[in-house]
């Protein structure tokens, strides 16, 4: 047994070398974790493998690249196939197989088109918004008609906190070629402007146009349905989750939005059964954390305190396979008060990766929990600049503007944030409420 | 020629880091395999069950025995067209390492089905975690090969997608031989060491038992680890070789500069791991890696500049004075190589450090760490003193003094050209 051990540890050291000698543990993550299986807007409907039967695409291109490895046409559909095997299962290996595909056409074609651009979705999916731009340029530079790069350089931009030169992208897009990704993109530029009617309009022209196929078509429901939830229309929003379940079931977005309509009408219970499916489907952090107060809403802290536990476990996995600890964690961080000193250090890490709202308002959060409320402010303004209806976000500002003594406009902002959905949050709805009593 | 030694290290030192491969599957994976097989007259399904970090989390306690006859309720056989049943004889279960010191979950259980008379069709299907993601694979036979090892060793060909079997269809007969039920693993190969890729210097902390002789390995592998971690990119060695080059370093100097390597970089893990646990309120560790990264960049601008001043002065009046004072490396400037050297901490040795205290084997950690500096200096010194020869061989080989004489500046062009990369580079990151 001991020798076997000293075997092992020989064996472990040598191995522990030689990659050693290649490169730093934790120089680059790997996409073998959860977060990296983020949700990006579908890039295209067409030209990618059609839905449903992804897994046999893969298959025969498989079959097809054992027979003569250096195909890149192959190879990119390959890429794109294992990308899209990613969106529909949520297992983030394919993320990796893709990222190799891909590259290797690159390799055996330098301008090659759609490997550039798969690239740039891939990047996107793995919340290296900076590559994505920088690969979303050059593809569009490879061929400056093609829709899709339009794509992924205005998500990029979007997410980078370039709003006006984002939707700019959007509109070119969409004029070069109208359909789902581009109807989609439209909808979310209205609703980041607050334009919550039109954002629908556009939104319900994607449905159309995913023509109930695919897990594309169930996105397009999904997205819809996100957009009635911020508006506290949960009875709509669930007939489009549950329409998207129809489409593509177990689909992990879908549970996550028909629990989140579910708690939104009262229906804890269900609530928890949808989450949970969702968690053992992809264990976002957001998930877990939903299920965890949905938990603690039903009087289960024991269950819920679980759920938290869980989410530190993958804190540990993100930090040990080379992921810094995103917006996502540093808002969980504050929300449940968990070493909030720590977390605003991590929420103004996080910052520097997203310049979007979602950034500025993560970290305004943090900054208010943790009483730098004068800072706090400037970051929420930030935050509510483009005229967004989000009422966690207006939440947010109203806890700040307590914080700095100003009354009245802090019961304003709580109202409001009320008026536009009164179940904006299982957690902070209810405060919400205490506060303007 | 023996400068293309010089110049190696120096490519070896810019060449960009190449990422490390985690988890062969997802964290979240709960992957399935069964094998079917038939030994004398009864069939047998033999059932592996390997869970990632976060659903093994999830399970909490596992009972082996209630997880098993779950499992033979979830699989569905039907031989000769009728469902047969499915009967509990045996399980194992072991908790593999598996990433960030967390542990997974293999279960092996064995499961005996009907006594065939004579050749009958097979039908069999596992309906075990359906919604869950991960490998499913189903083999018929007892010597029939497992893509997966039997969810050891998943393939990483890009060609392969993971297997998605969940049910089989088949005709088997009884064998000639004894009825003999497949044996469930034990010992190493239960606990299945290579289902995760990364162990390394930081696994070394979390062994189960420390006897003498596993922590004289552990101390030799950190050792080993050290001088093989010096050899990738960072840790000063262009800077050390071009200073040792650019002064008239002897080996004795390079002996030195290692010594302070180690001291530099052991001090420097203990200090930065005090920091990060006392003030892990206020600081995250990766806010404090740019500012010295800044710093050992300005040091070593710092340290070209004086190479090269000194070198000026010396050719302004040749044959002067002072000829060995300007030329020796003083003690100063070698204590200033040897900190850049040291000043980052190695993330790895950092890991093992946070480790040892939350395992409370702070003793074992730090030694650790002492072994795993000391490996990095003995590189260290390695190229110092391959750089010192080189110069000297170099020297006595040209007959011409130009060459030599113009060496100096160029070692100095070279320290400063490297500390305002190393500059530019943190910059951006500092705010």
């Amino acid at each position: 047994m001991k020798r076997q051990r000293l075997i092992l540890v020989a064996a472990a050291a040598g191995l522990t070398a030689a990659a050693l000698t290649l490169g730093g543990v934790l120089h680059d993550s790997s996409s073998a974790s959860p977060t990296a299986a983020a949700q990006v807007a579908p890039t295209s409907a067409s030209g990618q493998p059609s839905p449903g039967n992804t897994l046999a695409v893969a298959a025969r291109l498989q079959a097809t690249l054992r027979g003569n490895p250096n195909d890149v046409t192959a190879l990119d559909s390959l890429g794109l196939a294992y990308q899209q095997s990613a969106r529909e299962t949520g297992d983030p290996t394919y993320y990796t197989k893709s990222d190799e595909a891909l590259h290797r056409a690159l390799a055996l074609a330098p301008r090659d088109l759609i490997a550039t651009s798969g690239l740039g979705s891939l990047a996107l999916s793995r919340h290296r918004f900076r590559k994505a731009l920088v690969l979303g340029r050059r593809a569009h530079a490879i061929s400056p008609t093609t829709a899709r790069n339009y794509g992924v350089i205005g998500d990029a931009l979007v997410e980078l906190g370039r709003y006006h030169a984002a939707f700019k992208t959007f509109d070119t897009m969409a004029s070069i070629q109208p359909g789902l990704s581009s109807y989609a993109r439209i909808s979310h530029a209205r609703q980041l402007l607050g334009d919550v009617p039109g954002a629908i309009d556009a939104m319900k022209l994607a449905v159309d146009a995913g023509d109930g196929q695919g897990e594309a078509s169930a996105w397009t429901h999904v997205q819809l349905g996100l957009i009635y939830l911020s508006v506290g229309r949960f009875a709509a929003a669930g007939t489009q989750d549950r329409q998207a379940l129809f489409i593509f079931p177990d689909y992990a977005y879908a549970l996550d939005a028909l629990a989140r309509a579910e708690a939104g009408m009262g229906h804890y219970r269900a609530a928890i059964g949808f989450e949970q499916q969702a968690v053992n489907r992809i264990p976002l952090p957001q998930y877990v954390s939903t299920l965890g107060d949905l938990y603690g809403a039903t009087g289960h802290p024991r269950l819920a305190q679980k759920q938290y536990e869980l989410i530190g476990v993958i804190q540990r996995l993100l930090v040990a396979n080379g992921v810094k600890t995103d917006l996502e964690t540093a808002l969980f961080n504050v929300d449940h008060g968990i070493r909030l000193h720590a977390s605003l250090a991590l929420a103004r890490l996080a910052w520097r990766e997203r310049l979007s709202i979602d950034g500025d308002d993560v970290l305004a959060w943090a900054l208010e929990r943790t009483g730098h409320c004068g800072e706090a402010l400037r970051y929420s303004k930030r935050a509510l600049g483009l005229g967004t209806l989000d009422a966690l976000k207006v939440f947010h500002r109203g806890m700040i503007e307590g914080c700095l003594g100003h009354t009245a406009a802090k019961r304003a902002w709580l109202g409001r944030a009320l008026r536009l959905n009164p179940q904006f949050s299982i957690l902070w709805a209810p405060v919400a409420r205490l506060e303007l009593r | 020629m023996k400068r293309l030694a010089v110049l190696l290290v120096i490519a070896a030192a810019l060449a960009a880091p190449v990422a490390a491969s985690a988890h062969p599957l997802g964290n979240f994976t709960i992957n399935r395999f069964s094998r079917v097989e038939v030994s004398g007259h009864r069939l047998y399904v033999r059932y592996v069950l390997d869970m990632a970090e976060i659903p093994t989390f999830q399970a909490g306690r596992i009972d082996a025995r209630a997880y098993a006859r779950r499992i033979a309720r979830n699989a569905q056989l039907v031989v000769g067209g009728k469902a047969a049943r499915l009967v509990l004889l045996g399980t194992a279960l072991a908790h593999p390492r598996g990433a960030a010191g967390l542990r997974t979950t293999r279960l092996e259980v064995i499961l005996a089905g009907p006594a065939l008379n004579g050749p009958a069709s097979i039908s069999y299907q596992d309906n075990n975690y359906k919604d869950r993601i991960g490998w499913k694979e189903i083999v018929v036979g007892p010597k029939t090969r497992s893509t997966s090892d039997e969810l050891r060793a998943y393939p990483k060909n890009l060609l392969q997608s993971p297997l998605d079997i969940t049910s089989v269809r088949t005709q088997l007969a009884p064998t000639g031989g004894p009825d003999v039920p497949p044996a469930l693993s034990s010992g190493k190969t239960l606990e299945a060491p290579d289902r995760v890729a990364d162990a390394g210097f930081s696994s070394l902390i979390g062994r189960h038992h420390l006897s003498a002789l596993v922590i004289l390995a552990s101390l030799a592998a950190a050792f080993f680890w050290g001088m093989a971690h010096a050899l990738s990119p960072g840790h000063g060695k262009t800077i050390v070789a071009a200073y040792l080059v650019g002064r008239r370093g002897t080996p004795w100097h390079a002996a030195a500069l290692g010594a302070i390597v180690t001291a530099t970089h052991t001090i420097g893990v203990f200090a930065f791991g005090l920091v990060t646990l006392a003030l892990s309120a206020f600081i995250v560790p990766e806010q404090l890696y740019p500012w010295l990264n800044l710093v050992s960049g300005v040091l070593v601008v710092a340290i070209g500049a004086t190479v090269f001043r000194s070198r000026y002065r010396h050719r302004g009046h040749t044959h002067d004075h002072h000829h060995h004072e300007h030329e020796a490396p003083s003690r100063r400037s070698l204590v200033a190589v040897g900190i850049t050297g040291g000043l980052l901490p190695c993330p790895s040795a950092l890991v093992v450090l946070l480790a040892a205290i939350s395992l409370h084997r702070v003793a074992f950690g730090m030694l650790l760490i002492v072994a795993f500096s000391a490996g990095l200096a003995l590189s260290i010194t390695g190229i110092g003193l391959v750089a010192v020869f080189a110069k000297q061989i170099f020297k006595r080989a040209s007959f011409e003094g130009r060459l030599v004489r113009l060496l100096p500046a160029a070692s100095a062009l070279v320290i400063l050209a490297a500390g305002l990369a190393m500059t530019v580079r943190a910059l951006p990151k500092v705010s």
